[in-house]
C-alpha cells in the first residue's frame, strides 16, 4: 500500500558531490509526467531531458516508472527501463538527475502538514513541506526544478495562473498575493550583463533603490567563473580579453595592463613594465595583454561594493516577463527555499524599464557525444570542456599506465585543457594526446573579410580574441551596425568561426608534442563511439570518417573532452522562448552553429517588439547574438550594450539618467579613482 | 587603436585644440619671453612659427590619414596598435621638417631667419612637448571625458 504523501528528493549530479535540490510531494495517485517543458508535472529543465520524458505513475498499490522514448532514457539504478515497478530500493536515474524515494517511516516522521490551501493545488505542491535541511539550488546551475499539480490544466500554474493574456492588469496584479513592488530600473539575469548595466546607470546618476537585477547568484561573475574553473583557468591565469575590456569600470581606463603594472611597481618588480609594452606593441610587435581572471573578479567585487550591488539584487529565477496595462512590465520569479515566506515561493516585480541579459542557457554536446552519454552512462569517460572533468587530470596524473585523452575543437578552450594536459604530463609521461579537428586548414587558408586574411597555425586559426578586434569599436562594429540582417549574416559568415589565441606557449606545446609523438592531430567526424574492453580496463574506441585526402583512423581512448563550446540557442530557455513566443520576437538570422540567431535588437539595445506606450525593454549578451554587434558576450560588448541602451535611456528622459557629458564623466571617473559612490 | 577614418580625423583635430594649441601657445610664449623681457607679446610676431610648425603638422597628418586608413584594411584585425601611432607621428614630424626645409613656409619671413640650425632645434623641442602629451591621452586620457570615443572609432559625440 502507498501512503501519502509520497516525498521524493531530486538530487542532481553537478560539480562535486550529489546535491539534493528539492524535495516535493505527490499527495495523491495519479500519472505524474516528468520532462523539460513546463506542461509536465515535474519539470527537469535542463537540455539533456526530453521535453516529455517519462510517466511517474502513482497508483494506491504501488509506483511505476515508464520512459515515454525519451533521448537519454531512463534508469532504475543502473538498469535501463522503459516501463518498470519501483519499490524506491534504487533511485531512478534521468540524464544528471536522481530521483529517491524517502522512506516511508521518514515520511512519516517528516510528513508536516502542507499548510496551504487545499484548493490551491498548484500551491500545496510547489511548497512541499519544509522538512530536513533546507538545500539551497546549486550555485549558477540554469536547472530549475519544479513540481506541477498531476493533471493541473496549464492556466493554472505560475506564472500562467496571472499571467494570461499578453497584456496584463497592473491593478490585478497589485492586489495578487504575489506582488512585491514597483522599481523604475529592473534587470533579469543578474550575471554580468545585468551589473554592467546596473553599473552604468548608476554612474549616470540613477539611485539604487530604483535599480533591481533578478538572478541565481549575488556574485555577478558566478556564473562565468565556474566555466573558467571548469575550463581550466584558476585565478592566477589568464583569460581571453583585453587590457581594456573593464567590466568594473565604464571607461576602460585606467586598464587592467597599467593596473598589474602599477601593482609591481609598488613591490619594485620592474617587469612589470612589459604588460605596458605589450598594450603598447599588441598584436604586431608583442602578444596581446590579457588579465588574469583572479584580478578581474576582483575588481568586480570592489565595484559592487562601490555601487551598491548587494543591495539591487533579488535573489531569484525568472519565470515569466509580461507587458502591463500601465506601461510597464511585469516579471514572475521563484525565489529560493530558504527565502519562501510561508512556503510561498512566486513573486512579481513590476518594472518601467525593461533588461534583459540571461546569458548561456546550457553547455553543449555533440550529438554522438550525447548517445555515447545516454549509452554509457556509469561511463564517467565523456565531457564537456565547460563542466566539471577533473577526473580527466586525476586518472591521467594518477595513473602509471598510458592514457590517451581526445581533445575535440580548435577553439580557445582546446588550447587551454592541451596546456593542462601537457602540465599533467609531468606526473605521468604516458599521456597522449589527441586533437579532433573537423578539418585540416592550410596556411593559405585562413578565413577572409575584405581585403584581410586570418592566420592559421597548426591547423588553426589565431586570432588574440574571439572577434577580430574591430568587433568591439572602429570599422567592422560600424559595418555591422550599419549593415541589413542579410548583409549582417555574410558578415558574421566571414570573420567567425572557431579560433585560438597566438600564443607562444601554446606553439612550444604543441611543436614539443608533435616533435615527441604524444600530440597528434585528427581530422573528421566520428563515425561510432563503441566502449571496447581492454586489458587496461574499458575504453573508447571512436571510428573517424574517410575525408577527402584523409584516410580513415581508429582511436582508442580514455577521455573525450569536448572543447566545442556552450549553447547560445535562447529556446532553451523556457523563460525567453516564452517572451519570444507571446510578443512574437523577430529573431536576427544564425551564427556560429547556431540553429537561429538571437533576439532582434536596435543598435540602441532595445527590443523594439516590447516596446510598451513610454515603457521600454533592452536586451544584452549572447541572447542577442546575431544583432547589431558581434562580440555580445564579451565584457566589452557587453559595456558596449550597457552604454548603448543607458544613453538611450538618458536621451529618452528616464528618470536621473544624465546625458554624460565630459565633466560629468571625468567628475564620475575621480569618484571611481576614489572608490566613492556615485 | 580601433580607428576609423572619420575617427582619426576628428581625433586629430581635438588633440591639435586640446593639446596642440594650448601647449604651442605656452611654448611661443616661453620662448618669446627671454628674447623681449620688458614686454610678453613683443615678440608675438617670431611666435606665430610654432603655430606654423602645428598646423602645417595638422595638414600632413589629415592627408596621411587615409593612407594610414587604406593599409589598416590589410590587418585582419583592423586595428591600428599605439607602437604604430607612435611611430607614424615621428614619421609626420620628419615630413613637415623635410617641407619647411624645402621652403613651404619661406613666404612668411626671410629665409635666414627661418633655416637656422636653433630655429629646427625649437621645432624638435616643441614637436616634443605637443606629442607626448598627445599620445599619452590617446593611451586612455581622452575616453575619461568621452565614454564612447573608444566604440566611436575616434569619432566625438553621442553614439
Amino acid at each position: 500500500m502507498t501512503r501519502f504523501p509520497i516525498l521524493l528528493d531530486i538530487y542532481q549530479r553537478g560539480d562535486g558531490p550529489l546535491k539534493r535540490v528539492e524535495r516535493i510531494s505527490l499527495p495523491e495517485a495519479g500519472d505524474y509526467a516528468i520532462g523539460r517543458s513546463s506542461e509536465n508535472q515535474i519539470v527537469l529543465d535542463t537540455p539533456e531531458i526530453s521535453k516529455r520524458h517519462a510517466w511517474l505513475l502513482v497508483r494506491d498499490d504501488g509506483i511505476a516508472v515508464s520512459d515515454r522514448g525519451s533521448t537519454n532514457r531512463t534508469y532504475i539504478g543502473d538498469t535501463e527501463v522503459d516501463t518498470s515497478p519501483w519499490d524506491g530500493a534504487l533511485p531512478i536515474r534521468i540524464a544528471q538527475f536522481e530521483i529517491h524515494l524517502v522512506p516511508q517511516t521518514a515520511a512519516g516522521a517528516a510528513a508536516t502538514k502542507v499548510n496551504v490551501p487545499q484548493d490551491n493545488a498548484t500551491r500545496a505542491l510547489a511548497s512541499g513541506p519544509a522538512t530536513g535541511a533546507p538545500s539551497p539550488a546549486p550555485r549558477g546551475q540554469s536547472i530549475e526544478v519544479a513540481l506541477n499539480a498531476p493533471n493541473a490544466p496549464d492556466e493554472m500554474r505560475f506564472p500562467r495562473n496571472v499571467f494570461k493574456n499578453e497584456i496584463v492588469s497592473a491593478e490585478e496584479l497589485k492586489s495578487s498575493e504575489y506582488f512585491v513592488g514597483e522599481i523604475t530600473y529592473l534587470s533579469v539575469g543578474a550575471g554580468l550583463g545585468s551589473f554592467v548595466w546596473a553599473d552604468h546607470l548608476r554612474i549616470f546618476g540613477v539611485a539604487k533603490s530604483d535599480i533591481r537585477a533578478i538572478g541565481d547568484d549575488i556574485i555577478p561573475y558566478a556564473n562565468y567563473q565556474r566555466l573558467c574553473r571548469n575550463s581550466q583557468i584558476p585565478p592566477h591565469e589568464r583569460l581571453r580579453s583585453n587590457s581594456i575590456s573593464t567590466p568594473d569600470n565604464i571607461w576602460g581606463f585606467p586598464g587592467y595592463a597599467s593596473r598589474e603594472t602599477w601593482k609591481e611597481l609598488k613591490e619594485f618588480r620592474f617587469t612589470g613594465l612589459k604588460h605596458i609594452f605589450q598594450v603598447f606593441g599588441e598584436a604586431s610587435l608583442t602578444q596581446s595583454f590579457t588579465p588574469r581572471s583572479g584580478e578581474v573578479f576582483k575588481s568586480i567585487d570592489s565595484e559592487a561594493q562601490r555601487i551598491g550591488w548587494r543591495e539591487m539584487f533579488v535573489s531569484g529565477r525568472v519565470l515569466g516577463i509580461r507587458k502591463t496595462n500601465d506601461e510597464r512590465y511585469a516579471v514572475a520569479y521563484r525565489v529560493p527555499e530558504d527565502q519562501a515566506r510561508g512556503g510561498v515561493r512566486e513573486r512579481i516585480m513590476i518594472g518601467k524599464f525593461l533588461h534583459v541579459a540571461t546569458g548561456y542557457p546550457a553547455t553543449r554536446f555533440t550529438d554522438d557525444l550525447q548517445a555515447f552519454k545516454a549509452r554509457f552512462p556509469e561511463e564517467a569517460r565523456v565531457f564537456n570542456a565547460y563542466e566539471n572533468h577533473e577526473v580527466v587530470y586525476r586518472t591521467a596524473e594518477q595513473n602509471k599506465m598510458p592514457v590517451t585523452v581526445v581533445v575535440r575543437g580548435r577553439g580557445i578552450v582546446a588550447s587551454r585543457i592541451i596546456q593542462r594536459l601537457y602540465e599533467a604530463r609531468k606526473k605521468n609521461s604516458g599521456i597522449t594526446i589527441v586533437h579532433q579537428m573537423r578539418n585540416p586548414i592550410g596556411a593559405q587558408e585562413g578565413y577572409r573579410y575584405k581585403r584581410a586574411q586570418r592566420y592559421v597555425y597548426n591547423h588553426i586559426e589565431n586570432q588574440a580574441f574571439n572577434w577580430p578586434k574591430a568587433c568591439w569599436g572602429g570599422q567592422i562594429l560600424r559595418e555591422v551596425e550599419r549593415a541589413t540582417p542579410e548583409e549582417r549574416a555574410k558578415i558574421y559568415e566571414a570573420i567567425g568561426g572557431t579560433t585560438t589565441a597566438d600564443r607562444r606557449d601554446w606553439r612550444n606545446i604543441i611543436q614539443l608534442g608533435i616533435g615527441d609523438g604524444w600530440y597528434k592531430p585528427v581530422f573528421g567526424h566520428f563515425e561510432t563511439l563503441e566502449l571496447v574492453k581492454t586489458d587496461q580496463g574499458p575504453k573508447i574506441q571512436m571510428k573517424l570518417k574517410a575525408q577527402g585526402s584523409q584516410p580513415a583512423a581508429e582511436v582508442v581512448a580514455d577521455f573525450v573532452v569536448d572543447c566545442t563550446g556552450l549553447i547560445g540557442d535562447i529556446s532553451h530557455s523556457p523563460c525567453l522562448r516564452d517572451l519570444v513566443e507571446t510578443y512574437r520576437l523577430p529573431r536576427n538570422p544564425a551564427v556560429s552553429g547556431a540553429k537561429v540567431g538571437g533576439i532582434t535588437v536596435t543598435p540602441d539595445y532595445e527590443i523594439t517588439a516590447l516596446r510598451n506606450g513610454t515603457g521600454r525593454a533592452y536586451a544584452a549578451g549572447q541572447i542577442t547574438l546575431g544583432g547589431p554587434q558581434p562580440a555580445v558576450d564579451s565584457f566589452l560588448g557587453l559595456q558596449y550594450a550597457a552604454l548603448r541602451s543607458v544613453d538611450h535611456l538618458g536621451i529618452l528622459g528616464a528618470p536621473n539618467v544624465s546625458l554624460f557629458g565630459p565633466l560629468r564623466s571625468f567628475s564620475q571617473w575621480i569618484k571611481w579613482c576614489t572608490n566613492a559612490t556615485p | 587603436m580601433l580607428p576609423t577614418l572619420k575617427g582619426r580625423w576628428l581625433t586629430r583635430i581635438l588633440l591639435f585644440l586640446w593639446i596642440g594649441v594650448p601647449i604651442t601657445f605656452i611654448f611661443s610664449l616661453l620662448v618669446a619671453g627671454p628674447r623681449s623681457p620688458s614686454l610678453p607679446f613683443a615678440g608675438w610676431h617670431y611666435d606665430i612659427l610654432p603655430f606654423q610648425i602645428l598646423s602645417l603638422l595638422l595638414l600632413v597628418g589629415l592627408i596621411l590619414d587615409p593612407v594610414y586608413i587604406y593599409f589598416q584594411q590589410f590587418r585582419w584585425e583592423r586595428d591600428w596598435p599605439f607602437a604604430f601611432q607612435f611611430f607614424f607621428s615621428i614619421v609626420e614630424f620628419v615630413i613637415v621638417l623635410a617641407l619647411v626645409w624645402w621652403g613651404v613656409l619661406d613666404f612668411t619671413r626671410p629665409a635666414s631667419q627661418l633655416h637656422t640650425s636653433e630655429n629646427y632645434l625649437l621645432f624638435t623641442i616643441h614637436f616634443a612637448c605637443v606629442f607626448i602629451p598627445s599620445f599619452t591621452a590617446l593611451l586612455g586620457f581622452v575616453q575619461i571625458f568621452m565614454i564612447r570615443w573608444r566604440f566611436k572609432g575616434g569619432e566625438w559625440g553621442r553614439m
